[in-house]
């Protein structure tokens, strides 16, 4: 096709296209933003894959960006028929599509069930229930067409108002579901409706650029389910529109699944004719799993315990950057952070090429202390990496007053958290300070979860890990907003506050890249969170294993995977 | 008196019930709710009533992630029974055929081997054993697997590969236990009056050892052994925990971490249920076998 054609071609989409698409493509011609972000943002305001990937490949210089890991490869190269194993994380909750909460839980959700919107390993919007999704101009009210044809598991039909309902029924507080959070500010009961038989609107609470993803496998307890269900009666049936049916479930030692021949997307018919499920209580036992051959994917594994697969030539490991992190609180309005010369301090005393290179064998992003992980399109790259600088630290503790200082870090045992405030009770020394660490159980760090009644959120210093999110306006939120429910460091400024408004309603990267670097150089002066790195989402699989499609928030899909041609 | 003390132990574990089911980040309508629904926002006395009143019906409550707690225990239940059978079935010969063969060439290099080899054996944690066998036995020659829950509808003899390793690991950690108690007892009654008496009769030595040597000496061992029945059922939370494996331990372990009271105060009265029956069965044995605790209890 000549040059002239294509550009007939991209005229003609053009007009079609709205003032916000149509500023998209703008960005991406004048060089703003990548392929992979041109990919992303335009899924994400509603643009089908193909028309993207059409308009990336005309408007743009065709350089192509490396992948978030693991190659895909072509369906043909993998053989039919079969079981495929994988291990999980037992999940810790019941598996009831509201109250699931951990990377076990979610994952089986996603077999048999499925989502409007599927956030990929690249943090593209794919549409699955949803055929598209367009905002107004303002981004308070988003328009779904809803794909039609698609039946559950017993039969029925999936309907726009099951959707609207599922939406309805979890952001009901009365409710108790653990989407809830994600919903607060942006959707309440009621916010959803069926318009037509093919069609939800969503009208929120304020404009809100990076809605898709509320509706989207990030929000993993979002599976859609027919109205009226009781949601109770999940685990009993594992009712869904996905393309594996519940065969058999054995609670707390895992599920068989097979091939679900209703299902809808005719060109992702599952390959192998089993999906069979184990779940492993402790990591070090899955682990044992796949090195012994017992499963052939491990969703999975930290780089602490996991040291052992990244260098096993029997394994394959998929990385995936991520915007999983540790936040390390200092309370802004306790002794003696309530001076940020002393927060900056601590920030400068840590080494982060300690933990980053040695702790978490590279398989980390570093972190800037701000929520804005390098992944995140929205990120500002120019804003100046902060490095270890001892001298600095010093004299910013002398500045402020402040020497030989005694501090109790709190945190749990979890993945690699304990062996970090290890490191940072070593950095510290540097400068005088003594750290006394406090690592306890989950349960009597959290405590009640609530302002009084927790460590979590009383304690003047301490670590709390915080799982990957596809746009960090949950991070921005509720750990750091004045009213934020999550705010450990009690930082309150209201000038961070509106900056996160403004962050939130921007639709367009250049907008939100502006707020976010207002953003991430306010964090970087006031610190009240350390966010030292960022580590990847790390699966394996046999090597004789091939696509296998993972998020970092924690799906897996086998869907498309089996054992090499 | 057990239930009191199993309910309020319990409560004792630090957290929220609603707060556990939702997880740290979920919001406080949402955990209140859930409170509500689960019952665990009513007072101590009317949970503990609520419970124990089902307990003599057979009810044993509702866990906190929507299962009868009766459904929780059964199977984890009976695949803790499985293991502890194993291990029963072998350790248990075992360690008396060594404790008696021990006790039989007392003093020679079989008597050392025996008893220091077990006494070491019993010296080194489950945990340890679990990791040693792995990593030979698993991964090395992999002729076992690394984990011990076997498929759902395995066959007996594969039900029987997976548990061998955890098996020989509590093997190795009773083994010494019982084998001395079976030596010791067996040296005492070779040296007894009625052994010398059977040998200058003239009985061989099979029946002296077998009638009267070994129902003497194995009184304190079926003791010991009935004891072990009780940790065997509820205290192999470490193998479990390693081996993967879904017995009672490990759901007992499993409902502490996640507050889930019902599960844990059932399967700890279950429990201790069992140990006191074990403790019982032995009793009766001991004094089956054990004319002397018969004729004194009708004195």
């Amino acid at each position: 096709m000549s040059k002239d054609e294509i550009q007939r071609q991209v005229d003609s989409v053009r007009a079609r296209r709205s003032e916000l698409e149509n500023h998209i493509i703008d960005e991406y011609r004048a060089g703003y933003i990548g392929r992979r972000e041109f990919i992303r943002r335009g899924t994400v305001v509603g643009m089908s894959l193909p028309l993207v990937g059409f308009l990336a490949s005309a408007c743009g210089s065709g350089d192509k960006e490396p992948s978030g890991g693991g190659a895909p490869v072509s369906t043909e190269d993998i053989q039919k028929g079969g079981t495929l194993r994988t291990g999980l994380q037992t999940p810790g909750s019941d598996l009831n599509p509201v109250v699931v909460n951990n990377q076990g839980a979610l994952a089986i959700l996603g077999q048999s069930g499925e989502y409007l919107i599927f956030s990929d390993r690249e943090l593209k919007a794919v549409p699955r229930l949803a055929e598209s999704w367009k905002p107004n101009a303002d981004a308070s009210k988003w328009t779904f067409k809803i794909r039609q044809g698609v039946k559950y598991q017993d039969g029925k039909p999936m309907t726009a108002e099951d959707v609207a309902a599922t939406f309805n029924f979890q952001a009901d507080p009365d409710t108790g579901g653990n989407a809830l959070s994600a919903f607060t500010g942006v959707l309440s009961k009621g916010g959803a409706q069926a318009t037509d038989e093919s069609t939800v609107v969503f009208e929120l609470e304020a404009p809100n650029g990076n809605f898709p993803f509320n509706t989207s496998s990030d929000n993993y307890n979002l599976i859609i389910l027919p109205k009226g269900f009781d949601n109770k009666s999940w685990p009993k049936n594992f009712q869904g529109t996905g393309p594996w049916k519940l065969d058999k479930y054995t609670p707390d030692v895992g599920v068989n699944y097979t091939r679900n021949p209703d299902y809808w997307d005719k060109t992702r018919q599952p390959l192998p004719d089993r999906n069979e499920i184990k779940f492993y209580e402790k990591e070090e036992a899955a682990i044992l799993g796949v090195q012994g051959d017992e499963v052939d994917v491990l969703a999975q594994f930290s780089p602490v315990n996991g040291k052992p697969l990244l260098t096993d030539p029997n394994v394959t490991v998929i990385e995936l950057r991520a915007s999983q992190h540790r936040q390390l609180h200092m309370r802004t309005d306790k002794e003696p952070f309530t001076d940020k010369r002393v927060r900056q301090a601590v920030a400068l005393l840590i080494n982060r090429d300690n933990i980053v290179k040695g702790l978490l064998e590279e398989k980390s992003d570093y972190g800037n202390d701000s929520p804005f992980a390098p992944v995140y399109p929205s990120t500002d790259k120019s804003v100046a990496q902060r490095k270890q600088d001892v001298e600095k630290a010093k004299a910013l503790l002398s500045e402020a007053g402040q020497s030989n200082l005694d501090l109790e870090l709190r945190t749990w045992q979890v993945f690699e958290v304990p062996q970090y405030a290890q490191l940072v009770q070593n950095d510290l020394k540097a400068a005088g300070i003594n750290v006394k660490l406090n690592i306890t159980d989950a349960a009597s760090y959290y405590g009640d979860a609530v302002f009084g009644q927790s460590p979590w959120l009383d304690s003047t210093f301490g670590i709390t890990e915080y799982g990957h999110r596809g746009v960090p306006n949950v991070f921005l939120g509720a750990p750091l907003k004045s009213d934020g429910t999550w705010n450990s460091a009690h930082f309150k400024n209201k000038d961070y506050d509106k900056l996160v408004t403004e962050y939130v309603s921007a639709i367009d990267l250049q907008s939100q890249r502006t707020a976010a670097k207002k953003i991430q150089e306010m964090l970087l002066d006031e610190v009240p969170i350390i966010f030292a790195y960022f580590y990847f989402y790390l699966t394996a699989t046999k090597p004789t294993v091939a696509g296998v499609d993972v998020s970092a928030m924690g799906h897996v899909d086998v869907s498309q995977a089996g054992q090499k041609a | 008196m057990l239930s009191i003390v199993i309910f309020l132990a319990a409560q004792v574990l630090p957290g929220d019930v609603g707060r556990r089911v939702l997880g740290p980040f979920a919001d406080q309508a949402s955990v209140d709710a859930m409170n509500e629904q689960l019952g665990t926002d009513r007072s101590l006395v009317v949970q503990y009533w609520d419970w124990i009143s089902g307990v003599f019906t057979g009810d044993l409550g509702e866990s906190i992630r929507n299962r009868e707690v009766s459904d929780v225990l059964i199977d984890p239940l009976v695949a803790s029974g499985k293991l502890a059978l194993l291990a029963f079935i072998i350790v248990v010969p075992l360690a008396i055929a060594g404790g008696v063969y021990a006790a039989m060439h007392e003093g020679s290099a079989r008597d050392r081997i025996i008893s220091v080899g077990g006494l070491s054996a019993t010296a080194i944690p489950e945990f340890v054993w679990a990791v040693i066998f792995i990593l030979i036995f698993a991964l090395g020659l992999g002729i076992f697997p690394t984990t011990a829950q076997f498929p759902a509808g395995a066959s007996v003899f594969t039900q029987l590969e997976y548990l061998l390793l955890p098996s020989l690991c509590l093997v190795c950690v009773l083994f010494g236990y019982i084998a001395r108690m079976a030596r010791a007892g067996t040296i005492e009654a070779l040296g007894a009056d009625y052994t010398r008496t059977a040998v200058l009769k003239g009985l061989p030595q099979r029946t002296v050892i077998m009638r009267h040597v070994l129902r003497n000496s194995l009184l304190p061992t079926i003791a010991v052994v009935a004891t072990q029945a009780g940790y065997l059922l509820g205290g192999l939370v470490i193998i479990e925990v390693i081996f993967n494996y879904n017995g009672i331990g490990l759901t007992l372990a499993r409902a502490a971490t996640a507050k889930d009271i019902p599960v844990l105060q059932s399967g700890v009265l279950i429990i201790g249920i069992v140990y006191l029956v074990a403790t019982l069965i032995a009793d009766i044995l001991y004094s089956i076998l054990n004319p002397r605790v018969r004729l004194g209890a009708a004195e």
